[in-house]
């Protein structure tokens, strides 16, 4: 192999060891530790300078001790059972949202598309946490939506929206609808239109052929979408944090308790990498599903 | 320990500690915790460059310290924090020889922050107040009538009139740490008690009111008091004191009236400390002194409507400010206030957990 | 020779007494201002195989998409076996289309693709079975069936969209440049392989193309269109023979034209196209000419003679030099400048191995032909 192509093949390696394998070891041997009043707040650190028996003793201090705390308290699996449950429904949600947006966006005229492209990334142009913030404006009892939906006569009292789980689902689909809408808008995109004209040729009604032909040519694109939607949604922290109400039982929440008002660095860590283990479940189908597609 | 708005929010926005050079101070502190004024007469006075960042939760700013290397040389914990982090070993003694302002201090404020600091060698007060109620009058004596229980615990921790003044609006502060001890007053237990058993006997009648607990949040109250949202509040004093102030100020007819209770109210400190790391020890020193001058410190409360540590600036303050029962407590009540002093790790943990629970029901 | 008699052509055409399954009556369609198809009128017949051809934007597809039921008329009506198709919906039509991108389901296997129509058509599981499996016997697809339209050649998936479209059974079949994606050698086998199978299946087929060749190939009857009009309707041979239009000569074959006007008219006529040269003599064929009109004279290039003398037995000789020689291998075709100025191309055989290097560029050649060899045009 020459040395140029090893080097293409080591850079994303390289990359992928720099950015992800180094954290999360250094993440999993905090959730191996104990804590301790200290610099920084758990034990044992690593210690070079002590020889083979620091390093015998570093080892000899790390256990499982966090990770079976996490079984014996009810709350972890309830809150990662309760964040898939969040996710999952805020995915079918967003993919509801979105696969309309996407469909027209893939019907509009081709001079039309990229202005269309355009508006759908243009809200990142802004911080997402200042657009989650925005919703407080529209969502509460004196907001922008209770004044219309009051104005226009459809309720009679404010409805209370921020604080509640509805809120969180608005969070996440606003949020997210951008990452469901690209990857089905790229898959319906490149559908050839005559596809559907043969389908109606051969004796479907317009909506027969959008079941038989346009969704399941989509379906790619949905699970992409799906996957990017979901994997990011479960350990959502800022969204719940700021539109939820504190029945909203979501991990990103309990990690933050643990690792903040617990100070609790180990145990904050071990539910990271268990919510890393259960996100690398849906990635790697994720990863099977773009390489059938490729 | 001032509003502690939305703790993400300092997350994800939080100021990155900027790296020391000579002749620069760099200051952490609360947001909206002084008058902006003195920063340019420290500037001036001492020809020191100051950079002056803000938080917004204790937890953030101990986050920062205890991972080391912050870059801050004068920080602002509050007392309960402070203690675990002394013991930590977050912070560097501090050399009175270099802090000549140090004798207006108030003994009254000293002796109870020597609970968390003992022989006040690592602190010196900044302000401090008082977790209690917060009620819009009218409303409250409409639902439970004139001889309403303003100034008490029973207010919030009683069901049957939790039940009522459900229908306008309860908000918790969101922090377990100031309604926890409340609880075990009431309890007539320790309120500084760390036994889990105990701790545990709050559980009972702090699940008996949270279905009349519209929200628990840390900062949301002063608004939604001042606009008659809600008309119970177990806030701390001086968010609950600039509630009234708005709601004077909107002219909308809410009248708000702050009450430490009867049964005894916590009293919390939010010091000042120089980490063992700072940069610029002898800056911070400066600093500590130039806020320890009587005339500065009253500017500082006279601006944020708090009380502080300072005996000698009392003289400068306004009538609105040291003559409020509400900020400046009287003699008698002072006594009936208590401190609490900070959970070990394993008790911590259940009073989240006992706290988790409340909020959610899990 | 002949043992058997020869079948009775096919020509309903002629025939007034048949019933056309097509009849297009009076049929205009626009796209805003722009007229795609304009006040057309045809017939088409059960079991015709009928080319529509002409350049891209002639309006043969709009046609075609009409027929399929993508496009309704905006003036006149389509009639398809008695009953005015208009109100149909495409999938109620007994009409299937192939596409020229074919179109194929990518999702589905071709078993799947050829199934498709039946299964919506509400068939029992083995009556779907049983025609996917002569579709594919019919189109010699067997051992594809299972794979993905990725997974298979070109060809194989031109036979799949075909046999898709027929699986219905269709009264009638729409082909929209079929062969247009296949190369040229598999064109012309897949041609053959389409007589074929249009024959066996007794299907009427409409094919669009801008392919001559292929139509003339294929097709019983041509409709050769130009800017929204049919120019001429009939069958390839009398479309290549007797154009009834410059335009149609010129889109079906090599052709040269001479303009001249009419000198003499009797049985015969002759065409002056230059002074001081002698008159093209030609018969008319019919058509109505009168002495001193303008005409053009379209002769084809293998109706011409080339030789070092005139030709003694041919009316017409022309005197010229060479000016391009295109060597096809099977023939040569001559660009010859004649000396009154006109470029006609003319054909030759090249039946002896060294007969090409008999002339070659700056020869002086003379060109014969007979009085049949060419047609006499008004337009």
């Amino acid at each position: 192999m020459n040395p140029r192509r090893l080097v293409l093949i080591a850079a994303p390696y390289a990359w992928l060891l720099a950015l992800f394998m180094v954290p999360f070891l250094i993440v999993l041997k905090i959730s191996l530790s104990d804590t301790a009043v200290a610099i920084p707040p758990y034990a044992p650190t690593f210690d070079l300078s002590a020889g083979w028996a620091g390093i015998r003793e570093f080892f000899g201090g790390l256990d499982f001790e966090n990770f079976i705390w996490l079984t014996e308290d009810d709350l972890y699996w309830k809150s990662y059972l309760s964040s898939m449950k969040i996710a999952a429904v805020a995915t079918f949600l967003t993919l509801l949202a979105g696969y309309p947006v996407a469909y027209a966006m893939s019907r509009a005229k081709p001079e039309w598309r990229p202005t269309l492209m355009m508006l759908i990334i243009l809200p990142f142009w802004s911080s997402a946490l200042i657009r989650v913030y925005a919703w407080i404006g529209i969502l509460q009892s004196e907001g922008y939506l209770n004044q219309l939906l009051l104005w226009s006569g459809v309720i009679d009292t404010p409805l209370s929206i921020l604080n509640t789980q509805v809120a969180v689902y608005i969070g996440i689909v606003y949020t997210y609808l951008p990452f469901m809408i690209l990857p089905i808008y790229a898959s319906l995109e490149k559908m050839d239109e005559s596809l559907l004209e043969a389908a109606e040729d051969l004796g479907c009604t317009r909506i027969t052929a959008f079941w038989r032909v346009t969704f399941p040519l989509s379906k790619p694109g949905i699970i992409a979408g799906c996957f990017l939607v979901f994997i990011p949604s479960l350990g959502e922290f800022v969204i719940p944090s700021i539109l939820g109400g504190s029945q909203t039982l979501m991990i990103g929440k309990v990690l933050w308790e643990e690792f903040f008002s617990n100070r609790d660095w180990p145990v904050a860590s071990a539910v990271a990498v268990v919510l890393l283990l259960i996100l690398v479940i849906p990635i790697v189908l994720f990863q099977r599903n773009e390489e059938r597609n490729a | 320990m001032k509003k502690a708005m939305l703790p993400l929010a300092a997350v994800l926005l939080g100021g990155t500690a900027a790296m020391a050079t000579e002749g620069t101070v760099h200051v952490y502190n609360w947001s909206d915790y002084i008058d902006e004024s003195l920063l340019a007469k420290f500037e001036e006075e001492t020809g020191l460059e100051l950079v002056y960042d803000v938080f917004d939760s204790n937890e953030l700013l101990e986050t920062k310290l205890l991972a080391g290397g912050s870059g801050y040389d004068v920080v602002v914990p509050t007392g309960t924090f402070l203690e675990r982090q002394i013991q930590a070993g977050v912070f560097r003694e501090l050399d009175f020889g270099q802090l000549p302002n140090s004798e207006n201090l108030w003994d009254v404020v000293k002796e109870r922050t020597e609970k968390y600091d003992p022989g006040n060698a690592y602190s010196v007060n900044y302000m401090w107040g008082t977790t209690g109620l917060g009620v819009n009058m009218a409303k409250v004596q409409e639902v439970l009538g004139e001889d309403a229980p303003i100034d008490s615990l029973d207010l919030v921790f009683k069901p049957e009139k939790m039940e009522k003044l459900a229908s306008c609006g309860v908000h918790f502060l969101d922090a377990p740490t100031e309604i926890i001890p409340a609880a075990l007053r009431y309890l007539g237990e320790d309120p500084d008690s760390h036994d889990p058993d105990v701790i545990g006997k709050t559980e009972d009648l702090l699940m008996s009111v949270r279905p009349y607990v519209t929200k628990f949040h840390s900062s949301e109250y002063i608004n939604a008091l001042a606009n008659g949202e809600i008309c119970v509040a177990f806030g701390w004093s001086g968010d609950i004191l600039q509630a009234r102030d708005r709601a004077a100020e909107a002219d909308n007819g809410v009248e708000i009236t702050y009450n430490a209770p009867k049964e005894g109210a916590l009293m919390w400190f939010d010091q000042m400390a120089i980490p063992a790391d700072a940069p610029n020890p002898e800056g911070a020193l400066a600093f500590l002194n130039f806020i320890m001058d009587p005339q500065n410190m009253a500017a500082a409360s006279n601006y944020v409507y708090y009380a502080n540590g300072n005996k000698a600036s009392q003289e400068f303050l306004n009538e609105d400010v040291i003559g409020d029962p509400a900020i400046y407590p009287s003699e008698e009540t002072l006594e009936n206030l208590y401190t609490v002093t900070a959970y070990e790790p394993k008790v911590q943990r259940v009073v989240t957990r006992l706290w988790t629970k409340v909020k959610s029901g899990t | 020779m002949e043992s058997k008699p020869a079948p009775a052509p096919f020509a309903p055409w002629e025939d007034a007494a048949a019933h056309p399954l097509i009849r297009f009556e009076g049929v205009t369609k626009r796209f805003g201002d722009f007229t795609a198809v304009s006040d057309l009128n045809l017939k088409i017949y059960p079991r015709e195989f009928f080319a529509l051809l002409g350049p891209s934007g002639c309006g043969k597809t709009t046609l075609m998409r009409m027929l399929a039921g993508f496009e309704t008329p905006t003036e006149g009506t389509i009639w398809l076996d008695g009953q005015n198709i208009a109100p149909v919906p495409p999938n109620k039509r007994p009409v299937n289309m192939m596409f020229q991108s074919y179109a194929l389901f990518p999702h589905l296997s071709v078993w799947d693709n050829i199934a498709f129509g039946l299964r919506r058509a509400g068939k029992d599981k083995e009556t779907v079975r049983a025609r996917v499996e002569e579709m594919l016997r019919l189109t010699r697809l067997d051992q594809f069936a299972r794979r993905k339209p990725h997974q298979i050649s070109g060809g194989q998936r031109q036979r799949v969209a075909l046999a898709r479209s027929l699986a219905l059974g269709p009264k009638l079949l729409l082909l929209d440049e079929p062969l247009g994606a296949l190369d040229k050698k598999l064109r012309q086998d897949t041609q053959f392989e389409l007589m074929d199978i249009q024959e066996k299946t007794g299907t009427t087929f409409v094919i669009v193309t801008h392919d001559q060749e292929e139509a003339m190939t294929v097709a019983s009857r041509v409709a050769v269109m130009d800017a929204g009009r049919l120019c001429q309707v009939d069958t390839p041979q009398h479309i290549y023979e007797t154009p009834n239009s410059r335009y149609v000569a010129d889109f079906i074959g090599e052709v040269s034209i001479i303009e001249g006007r009419v000198a003499a008219l009797g049985e015969e006529a002759e065409i002056a196209y230059a002074e001081g040269a002698r008159p093209i003599v030609t018969r008319t064929g019919g058509a109505a000419l009168e002495p001193g009109q303008s005409v053009f004279y379209a002769i084809r290039p293998e109706k011409i003679w080339v030789g070092a003398a005139p030709h003694p037995d041919r009316i017409n000789s022309v005197e010229g030099t060479i000016v391009d020689i295109g060597y096809l291998g099977d023939v040569s075709t001559y660009h010859v400048r004649l000396d009154t100025g006109q470029m006609v191309k003319a054909l030759m055989t090249n039946a002896e191995r060294y007969a090409a290097s008999r002339f070659t560029w700056n020869d002086r050649v003379w060109l014969s032909w007979s009085r049949h060899a060419g047609v006499v045009l008004a337009s």
